[in-house]
């Protein structure tokens, strides 16, 4: 090879490459407001993006898959865990995780960051970013199924799409506020107390690190079921 | 007789000298956060000194000792290039305490949460003002050097338009974006082109004349390869940022276009091998320092596999599909971010640092501890995050585990990271105090340093 053609390569490769990249710039930023909803991009949803940076989440929370791989990450997170869950996550994370191996800061976000927040994330959980992450498709099935057609979901799916973000069932959902089967076990609430204690856990039972949850009357009845079904032991159950 | 043959050379040494102390406080930083992985902190430490806090610790100083060593090795590199000194030297100083100053303010900002919350790029505005200011005088200084001079090379223009590429992408990582989506879009501008683009660029230019110089191989031979590999990476390199749209909300194409390309990069790099191992066996000049030479293959082939095949494996979109933002991706930014460019700096430290204290041969039997320690030791570290990551994966994404059980299954590899990093700071201790008390060797060889000079110093 010749020092010409070597040099040919380089300018060719460098500015076609260079070219077809730009025009796809130019293609997706015309393509963006399908994808990311840019209509719904409200004044709260940037003011909760500026909060979420003002604390830096990112360096230990992924977002989109990027970002510090030390904690959940965010994409769906509003779907997983639903505007209360999130509030009382980011602002009592030492009471939520108190018994957790790995704990999150208390950052000191203010009641109207939170608002911001969930703004932001829900926004961003509504990114048609092709259903990633995977492992938390079934929360985004779980969160529209379980608004419009209750009855179409398994139990277990309608439990654990609305709890599975801090308990866990068998292998599923998070163990960081205990499994459904011990926590079965050890309470004595009737069937009315338990969906009252999911909507309000502080009027049940005060001081509990617990958030009040995002669910239905009814939905929540079907939970309490479930729930109180494994009290029976595992045995009588089969 | 001195081994450097411009006094203005003479600047290069804070440079390496500051990189060095860096990577030191890196990769203790590194340490803590792999402590933070692997045991449970109270509570109150958390509240203090965050996960967060100390990842922007570590990357930034990455991403600082990186520029330092670039910037260190083109001052050192261009008067030989240009047959003259640096336009100036007081700029160089000028910049150099410009960039530590923004860099030191903006790691004890970090500590009182002064931070612009965005991974890697987290410099608050007006530390990135600095920043801005310290880059334009840095080119500024190499342009005037290489307009001014009466030689012209390949090599100079590469180094130019590389350092030029590189700022200019930084500034795409500075404005707000309202928008999350466009705002990812553009942070791998500044990622990935710099990694997989303007960094490539600085390297192959290092290394060709690091490799011209020690092997007295022609500058003809050398400058046609420069070619075509810059050629290839940024062929490949710039559509292939493409891998890195997949999952953030973007057309379908993004997958093609973005695996294609992105498949395609390993090749410029075994380019890079196979020239670096060709021009070491037709060298011309006697091998006088095994260790520099260790580096320079090592570069090769641990850039090969750390940034070439982790990259490939990992940047198929339906492999990604399941292993981005996981542990697999710590994996691949380990091996690649010190495969490629720890191991560059390193080789030009190598290079530079004995010729700036007049030694020609040096005395390596402790350095020689150091690479084996380092480069097995970031190996081993590669392959436990690798395994971590494909079992985070098979354990979150394949059996539906949430993700605290999945972090508790894994915390036995953890361990062992951090049981590695301890094994890899020695080595990186070993090898700045080696650099810093670099001793000639009993045994000077009287006429090789002519004879170096000659044939590259010709081709000029
Ligand atoms: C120092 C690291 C750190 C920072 C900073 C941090 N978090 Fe967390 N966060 C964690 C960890 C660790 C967990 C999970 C604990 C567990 O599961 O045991 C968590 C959990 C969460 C969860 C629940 C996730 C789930 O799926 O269960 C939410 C929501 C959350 N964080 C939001 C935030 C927000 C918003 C911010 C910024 C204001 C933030 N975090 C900052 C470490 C952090
Ligand atoms: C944001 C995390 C979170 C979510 C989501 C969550 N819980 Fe809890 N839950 C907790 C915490 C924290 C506790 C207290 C654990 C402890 O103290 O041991 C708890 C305890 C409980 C208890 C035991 C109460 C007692 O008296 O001991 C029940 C029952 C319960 N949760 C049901 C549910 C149900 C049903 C859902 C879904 C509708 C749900 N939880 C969702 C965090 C959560
Ligand atoms: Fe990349």
């Amino acid at each position: 090879m010749t020092g010409k053609a070597a040099r040919w390569i380089f300018w060719i490769g460098t500015l076609s490459s260079a070219v077809i990249f730009l025009w796809m710039t130019y293609d997706f930023h015309r393509q963006t407001p399908t994808f990311a909803h840019t209509d719904r991009l409200t004044a709260d949803v940037i003011a909760g993006k500026k909060v979420w940076h003002r604390y830096n989440c990112n360096d230990c929370h992924t977002i989109l898959g990027f970002g510090g791989y030390y904690a959940p990450d965010m994409t769906k997170a509003f779907y997983r865990l639903g505007p209360n869950n999130i509030a009382t996550i980011v602002m009592h994370p030492e009471a939520v995780y108190k018994n957790s191996f790995r704990k999150m800061p208390q950052l000191g976000v203010t009641q109207p960051e939170i608002a911001q927040l969930n703004a932001f994330l829900k926004w961003v959980g509504e990114i048609d970013n092709r259903h990633w992450p995977p492992q938390d498709e079934k929360f985004v099935k779980a969160y529209y199924q379980r608004a419009a057609s209750p009855q179409n979901l398994s139990k277990v799916d309608i439990v654990m799409g609305a709890c599975g973000g801090c308990h866990s069932f068998q292998n599923l959902g998070r163990n960081v506020a205990g499994s459904f089967d011990d926590i079965a076990k050890r309470i004595a609430y009737d069937r009315a107390t338990l969906i009252r204690y999911m909507l309000n856990p502080q009027s049940v039972k005060p001081g509990i690190a617990m958030p009040p949850q995002n669910v239905t009357p009814e939905t929540a009845g079907i939970i309490a079921d479930f729930i109180l079904a494994l009290k029976v032991p595992k045995e009588v159950r089969q | 007789m001195t081994a450097i043959e411009f006094p203005s050379q003479r600047v290069s040494l804070w440079y390496f000298r500051i990189a060095l102390v860096l990577f030191i406080l890196q990769v203790i930083m590194g340490l803590w956060l792999s402590i933070n992985y692997a045991f449970t902190l109270p509570q109150a430490l958390v509240d203090v000194f965050a996960f967060n806090t100390a990842r922007s610790i570590h990357t930034n100083l990455l991403v600082a000792w990186m520029l330092l060593g670039f910037m260190g090795g083109t001052y050192y590199i261009l008067p030989v290039e240009c047959e003259r000194d640096l336009y100036s030297t007081r700029i160089a100083y000028l910049q150099l305490a410009i960039f530590v100053l923004a860099a030191v303010t903006a790691v004890i900002g970090f500590l009182f949460r002064w931070t612009r919350g965005k991974p890697l790029l987290e410099i608050p505005f007006p530390l990135n003002a600095l920043i801005v200011v310290a880059a334009l005088l840095f080119i500024a200084n190499v342009a005037m050097t290489i307009f001014t001079a009466k030689v012209r090379s390949a090599l100079q223009w590469m180094l130019l338009g590389g350092v030029a590429f590189l700022a200019v992408m930084y500034l795409f990582g500075m404005p707000f974006y309202q928008n999350l989506n466009t705002d990812y879009y553009y942070w791998w501008w500044v990622i990935h082109l710099w990694v997989e683009g303007a960094w490539e660029v600085v390297t192959a230019s290092i290394v060709a004349f690091i490799i011209m110089r020690v092997t007295g191989v022609d500058r003809k031979v050398v400058e046609k390869w420069l070619y075509v590999e810059t050629g290839l990476f940024l062929f490949t390199g710039i559509v292939g940022t493409g891998h890195h749209y997949y999952w953030i909300g973007a057309p379908d194409y993004w997958l093609w276009w973005g695996g294609v390309f992105s498949a395609l990069e390993p090749l410029p790099i075994v380019l890079m091998v196979v020239d670096t191992w060709m021009h070491v066996r037709e060298r011309k000049n006697p091998i006088i320092n095994p260790l520099t030479w260790y580096y320079i293959v090592g570069l090769a082939i641990y850039h090969l596999v750390g940034a070439g095949l982790w990259g490939f494996m990992h940047t198929l979109p339906p492999i990604n599909y399941y292993t981005h933002g996981s542990q697999v991706t710590v994996s691949h930014g380990h091996l690649a971010f010190f495969g490629a460019y720890g191991i560059l700096n390193l080789t030009i430290f190598y290079f530079a640092m004995p010729r700036l204290k007049n030694i020609i041969k040096y005395q390596d039997r402790l350095g020689r501890w150091g690479f084996w320690i380092m480069t097995i030791g970031m190996f081993l570290l590669g392959l436990v995050f690798g395994v971590a990551g494909i079992l985070q994966t098979y354990l979150e994404r394949f059996l539906d585990i949430g993700y605290s059980t999945a972090q508790i299954t894994m915390m036995f590899w953890f361990r062992i990271a951090f049981g590695i990093g301890v094994v890899f700071l020695i080595g990186v201790i070993i090898t700045v105090w080696h650099l810093f008390t670099i001793k000639p060797a009993p045994d000077q060889p009287a006429e090789t340093l002519s004879s170096e000079r000659g044939p590259a110093a010709e081709g000029i």
